[in-house]
Parts: structure tokens; C-alpha cells; sequence
């Protein structure tokens, strides 16, 4: 056989063919998993409807590892809404959502797995007590808890002596903690945290957002609605402004502040002369109260 | 994408997980599960010379049926409609966890009180009013109840698929329980007219009463009672269709 007959043989002919598509499908891989790597959410064209309202209309955004990424919207803005879509809590219309690989539509049990959820008003079973909704959760999780694993994890969280009772029993910081503890029972890639510092006071809120930064520290990312300012600039590493359903602005809180600080509307609406996250805010979504 | 890897837990896990806080929140309301109880008891117990009258069959399937109205109706639908209100199903569903292990669970425990309440029954029926069933008769009446139990249970499930304000809720069932009683007793004793007493066998209570009844003497199994049967399976269709299609997990 000449070299040519060799080349053209059907048989080498398959390997070479075997060969090129596993190049391809290798590079498609690595493209794939640098994405992967760079994101642990992706939303694309949102889109969620309730009727006749359009509660969200083309969000898209994406949230980095390891990376504390901020909502922030008036009332109705459809920051729940784009939260709860993500959550699998509601059906949304168009668009697409990939946590951490998994299409939330196609491969909800894993999305859910690798997401921790607090929900904007966190309320368990009444009759329960601190002791028997750890073991809950950490049975549905699969990581389930002896009596022992729930005193460490209760010590953690400043909460040892709180076992025995009700939800209903602890005061609001103590809520909060023992709500994020049970979003992050099963070391979930992306903790979802819907308006968490709501109605706490200074030293709660402050525990808190050490909390959220030492998730954050373990690799984790972290997605958080919020209508404070000051904690948008406190924790968050990148923020969207969500309006009327639509993201209006993404950036750095700093970076926001410098690319809208000579905006006549956010010059208009500041206060004492220094440019602040809020007056941004207010300048992007309006000074009209929203209900 | 790539896919990061992930572990699911066990559905199994995570019924068992959810079984045990049931199991809790009942223990925690047992003045609700006595009350559940107390009321068939109460008539079993009162309705001493009728049993001798009308036959222990008669006193211990309405008892049962009561029992069953209560469990379903009152313990179900007002669990469903005030977890539902409080966001507890929201909490649950954004584990992962598929959302029939919710009601499966809740629904295990409805089966529970079934067999609690199957049980007081004919204890308190033995030593009360000394009504004895065939082994037989035992067995079919027990497992027949559940049948009836699904009835009351689709019911409740259409109400709390129907009705999402948890009060209103409320004030259904305790409307609906007090006309079954009220009419389905009264009616069925002729008290009501000859028309009523011959309608209230076709309805759930006298379908699921009926059969009950019939179950307790498998000896005597008749075309009504197949019947009621039917009838029975009829209504769990129907009732639970609509309710789980109707079903909404927030309130909102």
C-alpha cells in the first residue's frame, strides 16, 4: 500500500473522523466548563406574567462564583418575581435560567439542590420547635443532623439554648439566622436571599452581612434583593437596578455611582452635594412612591 | 453547559424527613385529634338503644363516617389552607424535593388518623354497646373506611382547591360538615321527609356510610353497596380533580 492508499483507506479514514470530532467535542467541553467556571447563574430574556401583568419583561443577568451580586428595585419592581423564577416557585413565560449547569425547567431537583433559598418572609411549621426544623430541613436536604449535629450547628449560630423552641419564640435576628443557616445547611453553590435585613436592627443587620461575606468567603455566591442602599454598597460586589420589570443598570455600586454622577436627574435629586447609591437609585427609578 | 456535579437527595429521605415533622405537628395538636375523635365517640356512645335498634353496623359506620368527615374536611383542609397562608408549602417547594411528597406526606397522616379512629371505633362500639363484627367484617370495614376517608379527604382537597382565603376556608368546611351531619343523620332517620331519606344514600355521606356499613357484614354485600362503591370512587375522581387542578401552593 502506498501512503496514499493508506490515507485513504475507509478504515484510517473513520479514526481520523473519531479523532477530529473528539478535538471538537474537547474544545466545545472546555468552552463550556470556563463558562461554567465564570458562572454560577445565568438569566437570559425573562420574562413572567401573572394574568395580564407583566411582572418582568427580558431580565438577564448573570452571577459570578463566588460573587455577592445585589437587586435592587422599588416595590413591584419584579425583583421577587425574577427571584421566585429562579427559585422554581413560578412559571415564567420566556427566557432562560441555567444554575450552575442545570436548566431550572429541565433539571429542577438539581437547580434546587445546588441553590440555598431564604424566602422574603421565612415561616415554618407553627408546632415545630428550633430542634425538630433543623432536622427537617436537613433530612429534605439529604445531610441529615443527629441531636449532637444540631447543638453544633444551633452553637454556630448563637442560638444553643433556642432548641426547644418555637419559630414563632425567637426574636427577628434570630430568625434570620436560623433561616440562613437552613439555606446553607447542604453547602449549596448559589444562596438566594429575598430582602434578608428587613426589619432587623443595626446589630443584626451588621451580624448578618458578615454572614452573607463569610458565605461568600467559603466560595459560595450569592444572590440578594434589598432596598437598602447602604447594604448594596456594605456587601454587594455588583448590583442591577430592576424597574418596572426591565434591569435598567448593572455595575460595581461604586462603578454605578461614577457613571451616573453627572445624570441630571440624579444630580436633581441629591441631597447634600455628594453623590450616594441612592440618590442614583432614585434618579434611574423616579421619586413617585410605588405601592 | 456543563453540569457542576450535585447530589439529590433520596425522595425517600425527604419523605421520611417530612413524615417525622407531620408526625410532630400532630403530636404537638392533640387536642385537635382528640376532639376529631371525641364527636363519632360521643354518638356511639349516646346512640346506645339505637345500635340495639337499627344494628351495630348502623351506629359504628355512622360513627365512622363522622370520624371520616372530620378527618378529611376540618384536620386536611384547614392544615392545607393555614400552611399555604403562611408560606410553609412556598419554603418546601424550593427544596428539592418533588411537590407530591408534600401532600403525600400530609396525606399519610390523614391515613394514620384513619386507622386511630377505625380502631377507638370499634373498641368503644365493643365495650359500650357490645357490637361484634366477624374477623371478616373487620378487616373489610377497615380498609373500606379508607375508601371513605378518600372521599372526605378529595372534598377537602376541592375546598382548599376552590377557596384560597384560609378563613373562608374555615367557615366551608364547618358549613359543610354541620349540613352532612344535619341532614345526612336527620335525613337518613326519615326525619326529613321520605324524599330526603331516599336522596341521602347517592350523596358522599350516604355513599360513603352505606358502604361502610355494607363492608361490616361482607355476607350481605349488595347491589348498593356496589353502588355506593362506585358512587364513592366517583367523587374521589371528580372531587380530587378538580382540587389538585385547581390547587394553587400560594395564596397569592
Amino acid at each position: 500500500m502506498t501512503n496514499l492508499e493508506y490515507i485513504t483507506h475507509p478504515f484510517f479514514a473513520i479514526v481520523f473522523v473519531i479523532i477530529l470530532q473528539h478535538r471538537t467535542l474537547n474544545k466545545k467541553t472546555n468552552k463550556m466548563a470556563f463558562e461554567q467556571d465564570k458562572y454560577i447563574l445565568k438569566v437570559e430574556g425573562l420574562a413572567v406574567n401573572y394574568g395580564a401583568v407583566e411582572a418582568v419583561k427580558n431580565v438577564g443577568f448573570d452571577v459570578l462564583q463566588g460573587e455577592i451580586f445585589g437587586l435592587l428595585g422599588p416595590n413591584g419592581a419584579g425583583k421577587t418575581s425574577t427571584l421566585s423564577a429562579i427559585e422554581g416557585l413560578v412559571k415564567f413565560k420566556t427566557g432562560s435560567i441555567v444554575l450552575n449547569g442545570f436548566d431550572v425547567l429541565q433539571q429542577p431537583l438539581q437547580a434546587k439542590a445546588s441553590m440555598g433559598v431564604q424566602l422574603q418572609s421565612t415561616s415554618f411549621q407553627a408546632e415545630l420547635n428550633v430542634t425538630q426544623i433543623l432536622q427537617l430541613f436537613s433530612g429534605i436536604y439529604g445531610v441529615p443532623l443527629s441531636v449532637d449535629g444540631v447543638k453544633t450547628v444551633l452553637k454556630e449560630i448563637n442560638l444553643e439554648d433556642a432548641g426547644q423552641k418555637k419559630f414563632s419564640q425567637l426574636s427577628g435576628g434570630q430568625q434570620q439566622r436560623l433561616s440562613l443557616v437552613i439555606a446553607t445547611i447542604h453547602n449549596p453553590r448559589l444562596v438566594l436571599l429575598d430582602e434578608p435585613t428587613t426589619g432587623l436592627d443595626p446589630q443584626s443587620r451588621r451580624q448578618l452581612w458578615e454572614r452573607i461575606e463569610a458565605i461568600k468567603a467559603r466560595g459560595h455566591a450569592v444572590l440578594l434583593t434589598t432596598h437598602s442602599m447602604e447594604e448594596a454598597e456594605a456587601v454587594c460586589d455588583r448590583i442591577a437596578i430592576i424597574d418596572h420589570g426591565r434591569v435598567i443598570a448593572i455595575d460595581t455600586p461604586q462603578g454605578m455611582i461614577d457613571k451616573h454622577r453627572d445624570d441630571p436627574e440624579v444630580v436633581a435629586v441629591s441631597r447634600r452635594g455628594k453623590i450616594t447609591l441612592e440618590d442614583v437609585f432614585i434618579g434611574l427609578t423616579g421619586k413617585a412612591v410605588r405601592d | 453547559m456543563e453540569n457542576n456535579n450535585v447530589s439529590i437527595p433520596k425522595t425517600s429521605t425527604a419523605l421520611a424527613a417530612l413524615f417525622r415533622a407531620d408526625i410532630a405537628t400532630m403530636v404537638s395538636n392533640r387536642r385537635s385529634v382528640i376532639i376529631t375523635l371525641v364527636v363519632p365517640i360521643m354518638i356511639l356512645i349516646s346512640w346506645k338503644d339505637i345500635a340495639q335498634k337499627l344494628g351495630g353496623a348502623y351506629a359504628l359506620s355512622t360513627a365512622i363516617g363522622i370520624g371520616l368527615m372530620s378527618i378529611g374536611l376540618m384536620g386536611y383542609s384547614l392544615a392545607i389552607a393555614r400552611d399555604r397562608d403562611k408560606g410553609i408549602f412556598q419554603r418546601l417547594r424550593v427544596a428539592p424535593l418533588p411537590s407530591w411528597a408534600i401532600m403525600v406526606s400530609r396525606i399519610a397522616i390523614q391515613l394514620a388518623m384513619i386507622s386511630i379512629l377505625n380502631l377507638a371505633i370499634f373498641i368503644v362500639g365493643y365495650q359500650v354497646d357490645k357490637v361484634t363484627l366477624t374477623g371478616s367484617g373487620y378487616v373489610a370495614a377497615f380498609f373500606v373506611s379508607f375508601l371513605g376517608g378518600a372521599v372526605y379527604l378529595s372534598m377537602g382537597q376541592l375546598i382548599v382547591g376552590l377557596v384560597k382565603n384560609p378563613e373562608t376556608v374555615n367557615a366551608t368546611v364547618r358549613l359543610v360538615y354541620f349540613l352532612f351531619i344535619m341532614i345526612g343523620m336527620f335525613g337518613e332517620l326519615g326525619l326529613l321527609g321520605n324524599y330526603v331519606k331516599e336522596g341521602i344514600h347517592w350523596t358522599p355521606y350516604g355513599s360513603v356510610k352505606l358502604m361502610i356499613a355494607a363492608s361490616m357484614n361482607p355476607a350481605t354485600w349488595n347491589k348498593d353497596a356496589t353502588t355506593a362503591l362506585l358512587l364513592s370512587l366517583g367523587y374521589i375522581v371528580v372531587f380530587a380533580g378538580i382540587g389538585i387542578n385547581k390547587f394553587r401552593w400560594s395564596p397569592k
